[in-house]
């Protein structure tokens, strides 16, 4: 295999990591707010002052923009058709981790969804 | 469990989403073509590189429209469930490899669409799973 499709599926996954992180992050802080979701304007605002007052919301913040690197870092070595089948990774890594870290019940038909993703990065990969 | 039904307006919405998705994809790679091949093997090289990125107004097109489609995004999610809307946002999977041929004449083999084929039926098993929890509930 090309050393070079190697790097950058390298590369894709560490994007990926960030983006999960991030969801990581995000899902945790509006976990650990006991604020109702917002109904109107004024509770929205609420919301998201509150949300913004947790440092999980920055860290996700911070993900974004290192996994925003690390994808252009992908697109400048690759087509963008391939690169952005690949971000698609982060279905897989997301599943992983809501069951591993938050602890959610993912269900069969779930983990049969990723299973064909994973199958569909292959095929693009060898292709 | 509320079921909200897809509306023209939302499917509209969602359309629209598919598209400024592709957008975004396509202004990002946009960006990154003064810095094609180019190899980043220490901090000197990254920060060169993300000096190019950035002073390209195609990044900063990219990421108003990430704000854009987020906005959109949380207005169609406050409608519908995630389990209708991910099926018709996951489009752009289709959409992005023909922006591509397009666009930026790339070319896309039979397999590799077998391999999108597989990737967007992964998706779309995946959100549908999210009714079934729903309805477990």
């Amino acid at each position: 295999m090309n050393p070079n499709i190697l790097l950058i599926l390298g590369l894709v996954a560490i994007s990926n990591t960030f983006d999960t992180a991030r969801e990581l992050f995000l899902k945790s802080a509006i976990n650990g707010l006991d604020a109702e979701s917002p109904r109107n304007i004024r509770s929205l605002i609420k919301f998201i002052s509150e949300l913004l007052r947790k440092r999980r919301v920055w860290l996700g913040f911070l993900c974004s923009i290192l996994s925003l690197l690390f994808y252009l870092l992908v697109l400048s070595k690759a087509d963008l058709n391939f690169a952005f089948s690949l971000d698609s990774m982060h279905y897989i890594f997301i599943a992983a981790s809501a069951k591993l870290i938050l602890k959610e019940k993912v269900g069969a038909s779930r983990w049969f969804g990723t299973l064909f993703v994973v199958i569909g990065i292959i095929l693009v990969t060898l292709s | 469990m509320f079921r909200k039904r897809l509306t023209l307006k939302i499917l509209l919405f969602l359309i629209l989403s598919d598209i400024l998705e592709t957008f975004i994809q396509f202004c990002f790679k946009k960006s990154t073509i003064p810095v094609t091949g180019v190899s980043v093997t220490n901090l000197a090289d990254a920060f060169a590189f993300i000096k190019t990125v950035s002073v390209s107004p195609f990044l900063w097109l990219g990421i108003c429209t990430v704000l854009v489609i987020f906005v959109i995004w949380s207005t169609i999610l406050s409608k519908i469930d995630l389990s209708v809307a991910v099926p018709v946002a996951s489009f752009s999977y289709i959409l992005v490899p023909l922006c591509s041929i397009i666009f930026l004449k790339e070319t896309i083999s039979p397999l590799r669409w077998v391999g999108i084929f597989f990737i967007l039926s992964g998706i779309l098993l995946t959100s549908l799973s999210s009714k079934e929890k729903i309805n477990e509930s």
